[in-house]
């Protein structure tokens, strides 16, 4: 536990010390004289992006041979299995999303949540049917990385994990302490079954990717910067998520002209 | 009485806001089907699907407006032909991008769930959610009037936005042509030929 707590308060100093130099550099700003648009973050902090860019290749590669081929075959399965799988590995991660809740002070989510959770846990069978939607308990995603932004740390750098894919310091950080902070990740190390938690992880990452084939292909074959474009939408996503952006209002909205069409 | 007087002035205010978005989403509606209708007609040939989606697409989105805020700061030191090159270049870009993403919805459901009315940057915004086997995706199409015709000026998937994207993914690509629109074009075409012999097969 010891040990757990150092690294946590290694991982915050790092960030917090990151945080300053990385927040300004996050605002390069265009500016906006030669297009009617409102000022725009054009670039994102990416220092290590020759070291990124090869990651990035792996993962491509890695994506082409057994992630997407594996989400393909699991789109095959009857979709009450798919539901039920997705369903299973969501339920798991409500006391965290819970816990985060309560972190960035949503005291009616984490609310929500752990009835999710309880409800879907026993009326649902493990959390196989999401029972909670019916009664109009809805599931929302919160993370530390969600949690941290919410406390003011800023995204630090980009960065393409391994297998993991895009992030960046600040939910780098919170990805760590998710898997430290797992209560099913604990459970499952005392009991000595600690090979659940790699399988778990697979089988999260074909659910998810299975939900976004047609999406990934579309920007894979069509972007002139394939690499640009994942990091956009990962920054465009994450920012959505962490001001809980619904109704997509509060996107930043390019203001295109159209005098000229 | 004067309170009486703002709240009827609100009424009317946001039913005549809900009307505009109300008149853009049945439009939105009508062009949608025809890309949709596109896909399900087996007897066209993939050459003249596409040529009817591209003309959809280029006839209801802002591409001129899009392609320009897309080229950020290498616009103004283009010439005029290399502009109005890249503008064409650009439409069937963003064509071959939408008919891409949408081919892969076009077996599916969907649904034009609501609209909003951004009354500050007169900007429709309408929700479309896709329905599969396992769940739904939620697509918000903006859309702006301008001369008693309606543009689709944006596309946002799971809040990302098609346009904040490509411009972001063109810089990345415009600084290794230090800027140049001119360069740029050819990877353009390259990147245009690919992707509609993608499309294809």
């Amino acid at each position: 536990m010891n040990k757990f707590k150092q690294l946590l308060a290694f991982l915050i100093i790092i960030l917090f010390s990151t945080n300053l130099y990385a927040g300004a550099s996050d605002e390069v700003n265009t500016s906006s004289d030669d297009f009617e648009t409102s000022v725009f973050e054009d670039e994102i902090y990416d220092p290590l992006e020759g070291i990124n860019r090869a990651v990035f290749g792996f993962n491509n590669v890695a994506d082409k041979i057994i992630l997407e081929p594996a989400a393909k075959g699991y789109k095959k399965l009857p979709s009450p299995i798919q539901s039920g799988i997705g369903n299973f590995i969501n339920n798991l991660k409500l006391p965290l999303v819970a816990f985060n809740q309560l972190l960035q002070g949503q005291g009616k989510n984490a609310a929500e949540s752990t009835g999710r959770f309880i409800v879907n846990s026993t009326v649902g069978i493990f959390g196989l049917i999401d029972v909670a939607d019916d009664f109009g308990l809805e599931q929302k995603e919160e993370d530390f990385g969600q949690t941290l932004a919410t406390w003011g740390v800023g995204d630090g750098f980009y960065v393409v994990l391994p297998l993991f894919g895009p992030s960046n310091l600040r939910d780098t950080t919170g990805m760590v302490m998710t898997m430290m902070t797992d209560p099913v990740n604990s459970y499952v190390t005392r009991e000595g079954e600690s090979w659940i938690i790699p399988f778990k992880t697979a089988a999260n990452a074909v659910d998810q990717r299975s939900k976004i084939i047609d999406e990934v292909n579309a920007l894979r074959d069509n972007s002139v910067d394939y690499y640009a474009a994942v990091r956009s939408s990962y920054y465009q996503n994450r920012k959505a998520a962490i001001m809980n952006t619904d109704d997509d209002v509060l996107t930043p909205l390019p203001l295109i002209s159209i005098e000229f069409e | 009485m004067h309170f009486f007087r703002i709240l009827i002035f609100l009424f009317t205010f946001s039913i005549s806001l809900n009307l505009f978005a109300n008149e853009a989403k049945d439009w939105l509606k009508t062009e949608i089907d025809k890309i949709i209708y596109a896909y399900q007609n087996n007897n066209l040939p993939s050459e003249n699907r596409f040529l009817m989606i591209e003309q959809t697409i280029n006839n209801n989105f802002a591409g001129s407006g899009i392609a320009k805020f897309v080229a950020g700061k290498s616009w103004n030191g283009a010439s005029k032909d290399t502009k109005k090159e890249y503008i064409k270049l650009f439409k069937r870009h963003l064509a071959l991008n939408i008919a891409s993403m949408m081919q892969g919805y076009s077996n599916q459901n969907y649904e034009l769930t609501n609209s909003n009315y951004d009354e500050k940057n007169k900007v429709s915004l309408i929700n479309m959610e896709i329905y599969s086997d396992t769940g739904s995706i939620q697509v918000t199409w903006r859309v702006k009037k301008s001369k008693d015709r309606y543009f689709v000026i944006d596309l946002l998937v799971a809040d990302i936005s098609l346009v904040v994207t490509k411009r972001s993914e063109f810089n990345s690509m415009l600084k290794t042509v230090d800027y140049s629109l001119d360069k740029f074009n050819e990877k353009l075409i390259a990147q245009n030929d690919l992707s509609y012999s993608k499309l294809l097969n």
